[in-house]
């Protein structure tokens, strides 16, 4: 256990090595760096295992590996020192992570084989060495103790993806899309730094565990009702709590900072699978998780959580029904799965929001190196449109794809179903006692049916009917590299759901829900970082229908299975023909709007251009004239100045005694007055 | 403690002694073979004396010699043959000499700057005459500033300053057919002269308020009460001794030998005098007022506390200094200029004294010395470089020369970026804790403000020219025609050039040791 744990910082540092090896040697060596992704990787997931093992046994880690600033600093709550630190914090929350993290990152990096190797990419090199720092990033990110290492890391994926969305360089939107993801989640990351600051400051600790976290401060300072920076200390809580989730939306793609993420589909769509399913997007969500301690003293901060989950699940999925491009739809489809995570921590379901967070990773993975098995089959075709008729000439791909699709579209018993039916049912729970959740509720629920709609009209489209172009006739073949990371995260899809199989143990009585288990630290963990610590904390009471646990949650999960079905359903009847029609036409008006998504790149670039762009000319024009002016007159003074001062030096000796001789009697005079010695 | 290892009490004085000796030793090889064109068994003399005394100094340093009652916990343990030995300054002949912890931090600073100097004038004086001379005048001048460090005597102070000083005017004008360096020496003569005619004045000012020349017997004299009717002529005594070591800091109003005397003297001279003899001049100045001047007991007796001359001179010299450098053409005078805006900074060592503390600004202001005696002697260094390549004199003519010397040119960018106190390097520590020990006497005077503004003012005025160097040096396109071979890579020159600046890059690391030495030393004399 204690020999998991110490090589545990192997987990963080493979990937690195990865990167170095690839950006100094990649070039020499075949494959061009991806065996060292690969080896790294498969380290990475054999030590995360390891380290789940350990932590099922009862064990628990944490250690500081590095003081890089301590200092003495009186807090708000009286801490006289602060100290910064490196170190690594494995309990099971943690440790689940590093397994789907590294799980998936070595699957894309096998799958990258395929899809960048064997397509002719150049720059292979600057790939592999990028997809290292990535894994590096988030995996480092994950095993974070502390919440600054974990802003470092954070920032740190959020380059990575800059980089890697901005693989292709040389084409016109791919830089802008990079910009764009980068500036977006940048102005998200602002506030989260805010919110470590204020947190360092408030409490004088980051750390998230223990008795020293900034936590279980922030629980004392609540309990001990002395006001913080003169707010109550639940309203200082929510502030800071807010603010730090301002990088959570960013980076999860939250409304409405998800304007990059559909743009971000403009990287290599292995790196779309990465973003999605385990880094990037994924960090957000973590990290509330991470926190949620501290999240859940703060019933505001929740109820927005919830709201903003709510409503971006549903917003998200009716801009995913217009779609024509296929990553696109599937870019909607993962800022919609994300709001479902927020609700479920929102309605205080941690273990309903990481579980999602599990399945999804595992089928938005899926579905992304599925579509891009489907871009290699159609000669880098990404129109639906122009698709057709796959599924009998790529049955592997097909299958798996399908696999995720009814995961994504929560049909059971795929995985999808039993978490996100989790984390509706949560919702209801908490709606019916607190009316305002209601409503994130019945938003999450309906953006069921349109995930059901837009999924299946994705299939239909790609796979079945004629097909409708001359690629989708004559497909490239895929080889085993693009087939073996299909394979596993197909079977991954479909039982995944086995971890917690709440519903069933509600009926039955069955104690097979080991997900709950796990992170309820039954088999290791700390006590501070559990299920029922935070159930304790998080204030929300619960109601059921007719006062029936059984009744409520027979309608909870019959209405999300409905609705989904029936998506599923209605876009089978629309679009699973032999010459489907683009029936999304006849929205009319509404299309216009759903394909403009709703418009909200057109009213943030209005915010850019007619605030930010004046305010920025108004800034630059007090540079250009007060500061500058300041500055260039400092200096030209000085440069007078200096050239009186060379006039002392004449060359001639008398001269200088003389000045000297009046020098030291002004000096005299000077200080004779001020000491009186003439007198 | 061990008696395994017993010197006799002169024996503290070690450093110095080595130094006089190995200009003994020139002499005598002189004598045996005056026609010896062995330049470089002269230079290795030279050099290896300068080293052993930086040596034993080293040593005694770590072994606690003269420290306060500390056990260093080295074996090598200094013992003087009396008992209780080893605690305490070791005060020799009567307490006109003294050997304590700032003592033998100056003798390191001498040390090391007469061995760089010994080192690069191998290159730098080939095909000159007098070689022997020149050295043994080096070794000489090299011991009187050792023996400034020790002096603890009006006497003896005198006696040390004019060693330090007749072997200099030789020196500068040590090129008998370069009409500027015998017109420097001139120049530097009269004007010492006139400076040394100031200081003695004050010396008998002194000795008639007082009665007293050993410097704790007029404190205690002071004291005692002894001066109460003499506040007037007491008080003159000690502007004019003021006067005495503004000449050998180069502060202003005394500095004006200072830029003609760098410029018309060889380069490695110049570094010499910039460095070694700036820093010599302070421990006395360090030294005289602190112990025989107590503010303490002072203020009363001359009515208002000397820190009030300090202040002024720290700021008008930083001020003079700095902004006379900015627009200069030529690349020696702006570092002679500049080295006049360091005295300033220097100064504040004493300006931030206190009644009851400033450990701290004193300590800063002896770091200060050390740091910039490599980092000024690595600057000069380099003009002797171009100086030796015949490159030219002025910004101009450096242009673009990193092209030709990239390792000497790296040297010059960390020895600038040094002076002007830029966060890698040594020099930004050092005028970290002067800036911060200004503040924190500023609790108690709040003139020292200004003399932290000043400090703040002058430094940012000085990145401006310390950079055009580096710009011209590395960023400038090379002067047209610059091809030509400039004869050879000297050695010696490149490696006192490097060595100073490993060690400016490397006291940051060492700054602690360093730090908490120097602010030992400080607060031992400060008792």
């Amino acid at each position: 256990m204690e020999t998991a744990f110490e090589l545990a910082p192997a987990i963080v540092l493979l990937p690195l090595a990865a990167f170095v090896v690839a950006l100094l040697v990649g070039e020499y060596m075949p494959k061009k760096g991806a065996l060292a992704g690969i080896a790294a990787t498969a380290g990475s997931l054999l030590l995360s295992l390891y380290v789940v093992a350990a932590v099922a046994t009862g064990g628990e880690h944490q250690e500081t590996y590095f003081t890089w600033a301590a200092g003495d600093a009186f807090s708000e709550t009286g801490e006289s020192a602060i100290e910064f630190t490196f170190g690594i914090l494995l309990d099971p929350l943690s440790a689940l992570m590093l397994v789907i993290v590294s799980l998936i990152a070595f699957l894309v990096h096998v799958f990258s084989l395929g899809y960048m190797n064997d397509e002719g990419e150049t720059g292979l090199r600057r790939y592999y060495a990028e997809l290292g720092l990535f894994t590096f990033s988030m995996l480092a990110f994950v095993v974070a103790d502390n919440l600054l290492m974990a802003f470092m890391f954070f920032e740190l994926v959020g380059l990575c993806s800059y980089l890697l969305i901005g693989f292709w360089f040389r084409t016109e939107s791919a830089p802008s899309a990079a910009k764009k993801a980068f500036l977006v989640t940048r102005f998200g990351d602002y506030f989260f730094l805010l919110g470590v600051v204020a947190i360092g400051a408030t409490f004088g600790t980051l750390a998230f565990q223990g008795d020293n976290s900034f936590v279980a401060a922030a629980s004392d300072a609540i309990e001990g009702g002395e006001p913080l920076f003169g707010f109550e200390p639940r309203t200082w809580v929510t502030i800071t709590g807010l603010l730090v989730l301002g990088g959570v939306i960013g980076k999860s793609a939250q409304f409405p900072l998800h304007t990059w993420l559909p743009d971000a589909m403009e990287g290599p769509t292995t790196v779309s699978a990465l973003i999605h399913a385990a880094t990037m997007v994924a960090a957000g969500v973590y990290l509330v998780a991470r926190m949620f301690g501290y999240y859940a003293l703060s019933p505001t901060a929740l109820a927005i959580i919830a709201l903003v989950g709510g409503f971006t699940a549903l917003f998200a999925a009716t801009m995913g029904v217009v779609k024509d491009d296929i990553k696109q739809v599937l870019a909607y489809s993962t800022i919609s799965q994300y709001g479902y995570m927020m609700l479920g921590l929102g309605v205080g379901g941690y273990v309903a929001g990481v579980f999602h967070l599990m399945n999804h990773a595992f089928f938005k993975a899926l579905l992304f190196l599925g579509a891009g098995a489907v871009i290699v089959l159609m000669h880098h075709e990404q129109n639906m449109w122009k698709m057709g008729g796959l599924k009998d000439k790529a049955p592997v791909t097909y299958y798996t794809f399908l696999a995720g699709a009814l995961a994504l579209a929560g049909i059971v018993p795929f995985s999808g179903f039993w978490s996100k039916d989790e984390i509706l049912f949560d919702a209801i729970l908490v709606g019916l006692n607190e009316p305002i959740f209601l409503v994130a509720y019945a938003m999450g629920l309906l953006a069921v049916f349109f995930t059901g709609f837009y999924t299946f009209r994705m299939v239909f489209l790609t796979f079945h009917g004629e097909p409708r172009s001359e690629a989708a006739r004559d497909p490239h073949p895929v080889g085993w590299n693009i087939k073996f990371p299909l394979l596993t995260l197909g079977v991954l899809a479909l039982v995944a759901g086995v971890a917690n199989l709440a519903p069933v143990y509600k009926l039955t009585g069955l104690e097979i829900t080991y997900l709950e288990f796990w992170l309820d630290g039954q088999y290791g963990g700390y006590a501070d970082l559990t299920y029922t610590a935070y159930g304790d904390t998080v204030p929300f009471g619960t109601e059921y229908i007719a006062g029936s646990e059984t009744i409520t949650l027979l309608i909870a999960a019959g209405l999300g299975l409905g609705l989904a079905v029936a998506g599923a359903i209605f876009a089978m009847v629309l679009y699973n023909v032999p010459e489907p029609e683009p029936h999304t036409e006849n929205l009319g008006s509404a299309r216009t709007v759903l394909r403009s998504n709703y418009y909200q790149d057109e009213y943030q670039v209005w915010i850019a251009e007619n605030l930010s762009l004046p305010l920025a000319r108004t800034a630059d024009r007090f540079d250009q004239s007060v500061i500058d002016g300041v500055v260039n007159g400092v200096s030209s003074v000085s440069l007078f100045g200096s050239s009186r001062m060379k006039r002392l030096q004449t060359g001639v000796v008398t001269n200088y005694a003389a000045l000297m001789i009046v020098g030291f009697i002004a000096l005299l005079l000077v200080l004779g007055v001020l000491g009186g010695w003439f007198v | 403690m061990s008696d395994a290892f017993v010197l006799p009490e002169w024996a503290a004085l070690a450093p110095a002694l080595v130094l006089a000796t190995t200009a003994l030793l020139l002499f005598v090889y002189d004598s045996i073979s005056p026609k010896s064109t062995n330049r470089a068994a002269i230079a290795s003399i030279a050099a290896a004396g300068a080293l052993v005394s930086l040596a034993t100094a080293v040593w005694f340093i770590l072994a606690g010699t003269g420290a306060e009652g500390v056990d260093a916990g080295y074996d090598l343990w200094f013992v003087v043959d009396e008992p209780g030995a080893g605690e305490g300054a070791i005060s020799v002949f009567g307490g006109q000499l003294i050997v304590d912890q700032m003592a033998l931090f100056f003798m390191v600073v001498v040390s090391v700057v007469t061995a760089l100097v010994a080192i690069s004038s191998y290159d730098y004086m080939a095909g000159h005459a007098y070689q022997a001379e020149y050295y043994s005048l080096l070794l000489l001048a090299a011991t009187g500033m050792s023996t400034m460090a020790a002096a603890n005597s009006l006497v003896t102070i005198f006696i040390a300053l004019e060693l330090a000083s007749l072997p200099s005017y030789a020196l500068v004008a040590i090129l008998k057919d370069n009409r500027g360096s015998v017109e420097a020496g001139l120049k530097y003569f009269l004007i010492g002269a006139l400076s040394s005619a100031i200081f003695v004045y004050g010396i008998s000012l002194v000795y008639g308020a007082t009665g007293h020349l050993q410097l704790e017997s007029i404190a205690e004299t002071i004291e005692a009460g002894g001066a109460d009717a003499y506040g007037g002529i007491l008080g003159l005594g000690i502007l004019m001794l003021i006067g005495g070591f503004a000449f050998k800091t180069a502060s202003v109003p005394f500095h004006f030998w200072a830029p003609e005397a760098y410029e018309g003297a060889p380069a490695p001279i110049a570094a010499f005098l910039s460095s070694a003899s700036k820093a010599a001049g302070f421990v006395i100045l360090f030294r005289v007022f602190t112990t025989a001047f107590p503010l303490e007991v002072t203020t009363d007796v001359i009515g208002l506390e000397w820190t009030h001359a300090f202040i002024i001179l720290a700021i008008v010299t930083m001020t003079v200094g700095n902004f006379a450098a900015a627009t200069q053409q030529n690349v020696k005078r702006m570092l002679a200029y500049s080295s006049v805006g360091h005295a300033g900074y220097a100064m504040i060592g004493l300006a931030g004294l206190t009644v009851d503390g400033g450990e701290l600004v004193l300590g800063a202001a002896m770091m200060h010395l050390l740091v910039y005696g490599f980092m000024n002697t690595g600057a000069f260094l380099f003009v002797a470089l171009a100086e030796y390549w015949g490159v030219g004199r002025t910004f101009e003519d450096y242009r673009g020369l990193a092209s030709r010397a990239p390792i000497a040119c790296a040297a010059v960018a960390v020895f600038m970026f040094s002076l002007a106190g830029i966060p890698p390097f040594g020099g930004f520590w050092s005028k970290y804790f002067l800036f911060l020990g200004s503040i924190e006497a500023a609790a108690t005077n709040s003139a020292m403000l200004v003399v932290a503004a000043a400090l703040v003012i002058n430094s940012a005025l000085s990145l401006y020219y310390y950079s055009r160097l580096v710009k011209a040096v590395w960023i400038d396109d090379p002067v047209t025609g610059f091809d030509r071979d400039f004869g050879g890579t000297p050695t010696g020159l490149y490696t006192a050039i490097v060595f100073a600046a490993i060690m400016t890059v490397v006291l940051l690391p060492g700054f602690g040791p360093v730090a908490d030495v120097a602010i030992d030393a400080a607060s031992a004399i400060l008792v």
